[in-house]
């Protein structure tokens, strides 16, 4: 996880164009399970484009995306690190 | 005394009213249970409404993000699961105990229509002193059986008897004149009405119970005389 944050460091200010988060809310059903993560988005960086990339993404790996909650810069990241846990950039 | 013959068509009727309401009742009864089985399967949550009602919390609510938040959501459901999975025996439970009361009401309303039909022959049987729910000549004994009660009677009398009984299977009725031209073989105008009452008159001192023979070999004034059973009850054997 360190090691790709450093190259997400590394890569940020390479890119012409401000990288892209989004953080969202998805679910499995039978048992119900939930989770709240964080993703790279691709592409313009709106709600919507957010919630196009990751249902495709989410439903490849067998999740339901609920809601796209918001799409922030890497600024954002380090606040959300904690509550995503395990699904921080992991779609 | 009333016609007994009338009496037991009034009985027959009254049968056929029972049988009706029967009828009524226990559609109305699984009319009952089939709206309460249905009212019960309908109204009562399944499992995914809890989980449902979970996934609204959590989508409505942006700032429950913390895992630990996430896993006690989670609980919540599984335990809403848990109890529907409890609520399901119950209803299970709820519907045998339904079918057990429909039974139960069936049976009541069924004893209670016999009841009923029971206080009325009852009353019918007070009425009329004796029901002879079966009559039965043996000529080889020369007797006569009623219900459960054997007369011996002399060869006359059993003549008179079955003269009697054949005209009451066809629903015929026989003056005295009539009885003694049948047992005697002459022409009706050849007979005395005094020869058939006669007749009449030895079969009930025969019969010995006054009141048994009154009640049996009834005298319709003018008409002539006839046995006050159903028909249906005489085999001639």
């Amino acid at each position: 996880m360190k090691r790709m944050l450093l190259i997400l460091a590394l890569c940020a200010p390479a890119s012409a164009q401000a990288a892209c988060y989004a953080d969202y809310k998805a679910k499995q059903d039978n048992p119900l399970r939930l989770h709240y993560g964080v993703a790279e988005i691709t592409g313009p960086c709106t709600v919507d484009s957010a919630r196009a990339a990751l249902s495709g993404r989410l439903s490849a790996n067998g999740w339901t995306l609920l809601n796209v909650v918001s799409v922030f810069d890497a600024s954002g990241l380090g606040e959300r690190k904690a509550s995503a846990g395990p699904y921080f950039l992991r779609f | 005394m009333p016609d007994p013959t009338s009496s037991a068509s009034d009985a027959a009727l009254a049968r056929r009213t029972g049988g009706r309401i029967v009828t009524w009742g226990l559609v109305a009864i699984v009319a009952l249970l089939i709206l309460a089985g249905a009212l019960l399967l309908l109204t009562l949550p399944d499992a995914g409404a809890f989980n449902a009602r979970v996934e609204r919390i959590f989508i409505e609510n942006d700032d429950l993000t913390a895992q630990a938040e996430i896993k006690l959501l989670e609980i919540l459901a599984q335990s809403g699961t848990a109890f529907a999975e409890t609520l399901a025996s119950y209803r299970m439970v709820i519907f045998v105990l339904l079918v057990f009361a429909t039974a139960l009401l069936v049976a009541a309303l069924v004893f209670l229509v016999m009841l009923v039909t029971l206080n009325r022959r009852m009353a019918q049987i007070e009425r009329s002193g004796i029901q002879v729910s079966s009559l039965i000549i043996s000529r080889e004994e020369n007797t006569v059986y009623l219900n459960t009660m054997g007369f011996k009677l002399t060869e006359a009398m059993m003549e008179t008897l079955a003269v009697l009984a054949e005209a009451r299977l066809d629903d015929e009725m026989l003056t005295g004149a009539q009885i003694e031209a049948v047992i005697s073989g002459r022409s009706e105008s050849d007979c005395e009405e005094a020869a058939g009452a006669t007749r009449i008159k030895r079969l009930r001192d025969g019969l010995g119970n006054q009141l048994v023979s009154e009640l049996l070999v009834k005298n319709i004034a003018r008409r002539g005389y006839v046995l006050a059973i159903d028909k249906g009850v005489i085999e001639v054997i």
